[in-house]
């Protein structure tokens, strides 16, 4: 298959992939009754997924006697949890915190993987798959036990209590997005390459006018993942922050679980009221990110 | 780099603390020293496992603050997480001050993780006496002490009268000294639908109360000096089997806690104003909570008592400790001083009350460790809450607080409590005897004391 | 290593100019990963490694014990109990997940309108805070009342106690996790994005029925991905962690039917590490965790060459 093959193919991309259509066809039903059913899962599983969530705003809006009461609508609505939240910690400056560490975090992690994911799929060299099994590795063992000596490390560095440990490391990729982004990568024909060498590109060149926008989606996908592991993530703010004003959101959270779960009397509507709001933002940018999973490749097509 | 130059500039204002306050010690001793601001008193507090939540901790930390004007608080928000307790220690970069369950502090302090208040306590003149004594036996290990008693929580029992009434009783006839009629009352309170458990009689709290029931059968699980784990001593399978034996009416333990789990235990339809439990021991925090949500269900308090009849509680709380390595250990050491004095608790109590009394919330009170605080809070500060039923609530507490008892300071805290817990639910699952479970449970027990200890004092 | 030096050195002297070239830019791509490797893995490994040999309680310097953790660990009978219900886990979560997953990505790949719409609400478990995720399953497994087993009661079966008795937690926490499969959706709707419409063409005309399309299209094409999924989602679910000790851990009364149903490796191991204080001990735990997902995925890597399909080689 050659380059233009391929770019002629990616253009026609946006057209709905027909999977799994025919089946029903071919077992007798017509396409009206393959509708319904199509439509019938979509809706099942659309409120399996989405029920949980809603019951978590409701709950976050209602009064602390009626947390758990199993209604679905709020009566009265206490939009105070919302303010008390708000009032009672520093949720703005924790925002704050938090997309910078998710946002650099992700850029860093997105770029280096992709970078050192290329020189484990396109070239070959002897050695290099027991190297990329190295990186393997590196996911095998529970960070529990390495977490001590890392943050010694961090330490020694002085970026203790700073928001640094948090996504510096990232900077060196990180083997899950390295194996991932590998695997897009052997996926593309060599042949684009090779036509790029023709035209005079050097190594680098071609990763980044070849590689880079034809797995567009790929490297969105490691964007959202990322900032998804960055934004939830409690164990390196915990340990590495001890200044309130460096708090990211779930560091946050915590300290108002805490404060509102002295002595077992948990503050429930507060707690699920701050929980909303760690989410929300995540799911804006999931809603921003999700758009390119599916037209990214088609886009890079045209360009590339 | 820049930590460790900050941290000897820490050292060397704490060093130079140090020649002032004993240069100036005599001075300020013979004045007042409870009342006049201390200046010379500098450098910076960092503490770890305390919120500013409430008006009882900022009212107290204020009381610090104005004593100690030129101290510097950092607080790391948050209940203490051992993650993030034990990274600071093992980098060399502990806190300064740290609050922690009185359970754990024996674990820290028998690895020489804290810091001896011996020193502490005689600079500061810290009277030991007015603080609970079983609370201080929990903070102090080979006869030395490592903590300062925060609070003091108790367990009592919380009685459902609906439930009593229907079964034409009274409060009268929950008599904890009798366990026969415990058996009898959880069978006549025990309401089936059908198949279905649609109340439970009397829930023995299993497996986290096992040390209630066995201190009310006369027995204990882990001797005083903290070395010799009793857990399948006579006295603790009895309790046990007496205490699992409860979930056979109800048809065992998953109907039990299925039936359970069902409660909404924070809210206004909670299990007592729902009628789906008869009688339960419970920890104070609890009256709170229905005060708060339910304050008019049908509701009495009552001491758990042991077999003879005399009340007994099963005692828990916070302490404040100087984790060795601490910069500022003489601000740490006045900060523990003040916070935990009659003085600063009952300011925090008279804000409280101020705060209840202004939204007009019951105010049940604040249970502190220290005896003298407690007179003047529950004697001048929380008067009646405007109930009955919550007055007789908090009396049952202050009537229980001298016959708390605690589980002796031990070094392997977690992998005791471990231990039993997991043989507790081998009982209640069917998979073992109480007398193999709980055998079991004395073997680990034991090893995992014997280790702690020998690795301690090696 | 000495070997491998030894074939590459070989291999030096036989490369052509371009093979050299190529060797020099593929070590000059990876490098920026060996620096962070080096700098912030290699130590800190080693170090676990070594800590494993020595009795550490993380207050006091780690003492030499030789191989007593790893001969405890053979008579530790709670080490059994968690290594096994890590393991059941992986075998019904990975194929399940896996299987779920797909079905979904199929189903979203083909919404026309509101597909935003659809594959967030499809990911929104997967950033729902743990705190609200427990809770709600809880609720929503309770034996009683709780949704599943009120379903099944309209079909006239009686639920089983998912979570009170103890043959039936860990079903009860395989059906959890399916519900958080949110970003392995993800990678197959980009996966099957990815497959040409020209092959479906070129099946139907050659008389492919739809199973035969998927079987000999679809599975093939995003096999990259597939096998990306299953070697990840095997570490990741035998180090389970989070989901079940906020469900059942943090606090004393849900723990109650779990504590050894629900005990998993990675549990014990924190527990070992951070409440007991047997950092060593934990460490000789990790070890071996690593050594046997190591084998798993040499295995997993062995048998890929023979279903996974790369177009580029």
């Amino acid at each position: 298959m050659s380059a233009a093959d391929r770019k002629s193919q990616t253009l026609s991309l946006n057209q709905p992939v027909p999977a799994m259509s025919g089946r029903m066809d071919s077992l007798g039903f017509s396409k009206s009754v393959q509708r319904v059913i199509f439509i019938a899962l979509l809706i099942l599983f659309t409120v399996i997924f989405f029920t949980p969530f809603l019951w978590l705003i409701t709950a976050s809006l209602k009064t602390r006697a009626e947390v758990f009461n199993g209604e679905w609508i709020p009566d009265p609505i206490a939009w105070e949890n919302y303010i008390n939240v708000w009032r009672v910690t520093d949720v703005p400056i924790w925002l704050r915190n938090s997309l910078v560490v998710g946002f650099l975090a992700s850029i860093t992690v997105t770029f280096s993987s992709a970078f050192i994911a290329f020189g484990f799929s396109y070239f070959r060299f002897p050695g290099r798959d027991k190297l990329f099994g190295l990186v393997l590795a590196t996911m095998m063992l529970p960070g529990v036990v390495t977490m001590i000596p890392v943050y010694l490390i961090w330490q020694r560095l002085g970026a203790t209590n700073t928001l640094t440990p948090l996504w510096a490391s990232n900077l060196f990729g990180s083997a899950i997005y390295i194996f991932m982004i590998r695997q897009f990568y052997l996926s593309l024909p060599r042949e684009l390459f090779e036509a790029a060498r023709v035209d005079g590109a050097n190594y680098f060149e071609m990763w980044r006018h070849v590689a880079l926008p034809l797995t567009r989606t790929a490297l969105i996908v490691v964007f959202v993942f990322e900032f998804k592991a960055s934004w939830t993530d409690l164990i390196k703010p915990l340990i590495y922050l001890r200044d309130s004003l460096l708090f990211t959101m779930p560091r946050g959270l915590k300290a108002v679980l805490d404060q509102f779960g002295q002595g077992g009397e948990m503050q429930w509507e507060i707690v699920l009221a701050a929980s909303v709001i760690v989410t929300v933002p995540m799911i804006i940018i999931f809603f921003v990110g999700q758009r390119y999973f599916m037209d990214g490749i088609a886009t890079s097509g045209i360009k590339g | 780099m820049f930590g460790s130059s900050k941290s000897s500039l820490r050292r060397t204002l704490a060093l130079s603390a140090l020649v002032l306050l004993t240069l100036v010690a005599p001075v300020v001793m013979a004045q007042d020293a409870e009342q006049e601001p201390n200046t010379e008193m500098t450098g910076s507090l960092s503490i770890m496992g305390f919120g500013l939540g409430d008006e009882i901790a900022t009212t107290r930390v204020g009381e610090f603050e104005r004593l100690y004007p030129n101290v510097e608080l950092n607080f790391t928000e948050g209940g203490l997480d051992e993650q993030q307790f034990l990274t600071a220690v093992a980098s060399g970069t502990p806190p300064d001050l740290v609050s922690l369950p009185r359970a754990e502090l024996s674990t820290y302090a028998v690895r020489g993780a804290l810091t001896p208040l011996t020193e502490c306590i005689a600079n500061e003149g810290i009277d030991m006496s007015q603080y609970r004594d079983v609370a201080v036996s929990e903070v102090t290990v080979d006869g030395e002490v490592y903590g300062i008693p925060e609070f003091f929580n108790n367990i009592m029992l919380i009685i459902n009268t609906a439930a009593l009434e229907e079964a034409g009783l009274t409060v009268d006839d929950v008599n904890t000294a009798d366990w026969d009629s415990i058996a009898a009352l959880n069978e006549t309170l025990t309401r089936m639908d059908g198949d279905t458990l649609s109340r439970i009689g009397f829930d023995p709290k299993l497996p986290e109360f096992l040390p209630l029931w066995v201190a009310a059968n006369g027995g204990q699980m882990l001797s005083d000096d903290g070395r010799t784990a009793m857990l399948n001593s006579p006295e603790v399978v009895e309790a046990l089997t007496f205490a699992a034996s409860l979930h056979d009416v109800a048809g065992g333990r998953a109907p039990f806690s299925a039936f359970r789990d069902t409660w909404d235990f924070f809210g206004s339809g909670n299990m007592i104003a729902n009628d789906q439990l008869g009688v339960f021991p419970m920890e104070q925090w609890y009256m709170n909570v229905l005060a708060d949500v339910s304050p008019d269900a049908p509701l009495a308090f009552k001491p758990f008592t042991d077999r003879e009849g005399n009340p007994i509680s099963f005692a828990t709380g916070s302490a404040w400790a100087i984790p060795r390595g601490a910069a500022n250990p003489e601000a740490a050491c006045a900060f523990i001083k003040t916070v935990t004095s009659p003085e600063a608790w009952i300011a925090a109590a008279e804000e409280r009350a101020r705060l209840r009394a202004e939204s007009g919330t019951l105010n049940t009170g604040t249970y502190t460790a220290n005896r003298l605080a407690d007179e003047v809070i529950f004697g001048e500060i929380v008067g009646p809450t405007g109930s009955d039923v919550f007055d007789t609530g908090v009396e049952t507490i202050l009537s229980l607080q001298e016959n708390a008892f605690a589980i002796p300071a031990n070094p392997a805290g977690a992998q005791f409590r471990q231990a039993w817990i997991d043989a507790v639910n081998r009982v209640l699952n069917g998979e073992q005897t109480v007398e193999e479970a709980l055998n079991q449970a004395q073997q680990e027990a034991q090893a995992a004391l014997d280790e702690a200890w020998a690795q301690s004092e090696s | 290593m000495a070997s491998n030096s030894l074939v590459a050195r070989s291999f030096w002297g036989r490369a052509t100019p371009l093979q050299r070239r190529e060797m020099l830019a593929g070590l000059g791509f990876i490098s920026p990963w060996f620096i962070g490797f080096l700098v912030f893995t290699a130590g800190p490994m080693v170090i676990s490694l070594w800590l494993s040999l020595t009795r550490y309680d993380v207050i006091n310097p780690p003492r030499y014990i030789g191989f007593q953790n790893y001969e405890r660990m053979l008579a530790d009978p709670r080490l059994g109990t968690s290594l096994f219900n890590s393991f059941y886990y992986a075998l019904f979560h990975v194929p399940l997940a896996m299987g779920v997953a797909l079905g979904l990505a199929l189903i979203l790949v083909r919404v026309g309108r509101a597909a935003g719409f659809f594959r967030t609400a499809f990911y929104l478990p997967s950033v729902t805070p743990a705190v609200a995720i427990g809770t709600l399953w809880l609720w929503i497994l309770n034996p009683q009342i709780g949704l599943i087993n009120r379903g099944l009661e309209l079909l006239g079966i009686q639920g089983p106690g998912w979570t009170t008795d103890p043959d039936w937690i860990k079903p009860g926490i395989v059906l959890m996790s399916l519900w958080s499969v949110g970003n392995t959706v993800v990678l197959y709707l980009a996966a099957l994005r990815n497959v040409p419409p020209e092959l479906y063409e070129a099946a139907r005309i050659d008389g492919a029925n739809s199973w035969n399309q998927f079987r000999n299209v679809t599975i093939p094409m995003i096999s990259g991905t597939l096998f990306f999924t299953l070697v990840v989602n095997t570490i990741a679910s035998l180090q389970i962690f989070a989901e079940v000790y906020t469900m059942y851990f943090g606090n004393m009364t849900g723990m109650s039917a779990a504590a050894s149903a629900g005990l998993f490796y990675n549990i014990y191991l924190f527990r070992q590490a951070f409440e007991f204080l047997q950092m060593g001990y934990a460490s000789a735990m990790a070890w071996l965790l690593f050594v046997i997902i190591l084998i798993l995925t040499i295995f997993q890597l062995r048998a890929s060459k023979r279903w996974v399909y790369y177009e580029g080689g």
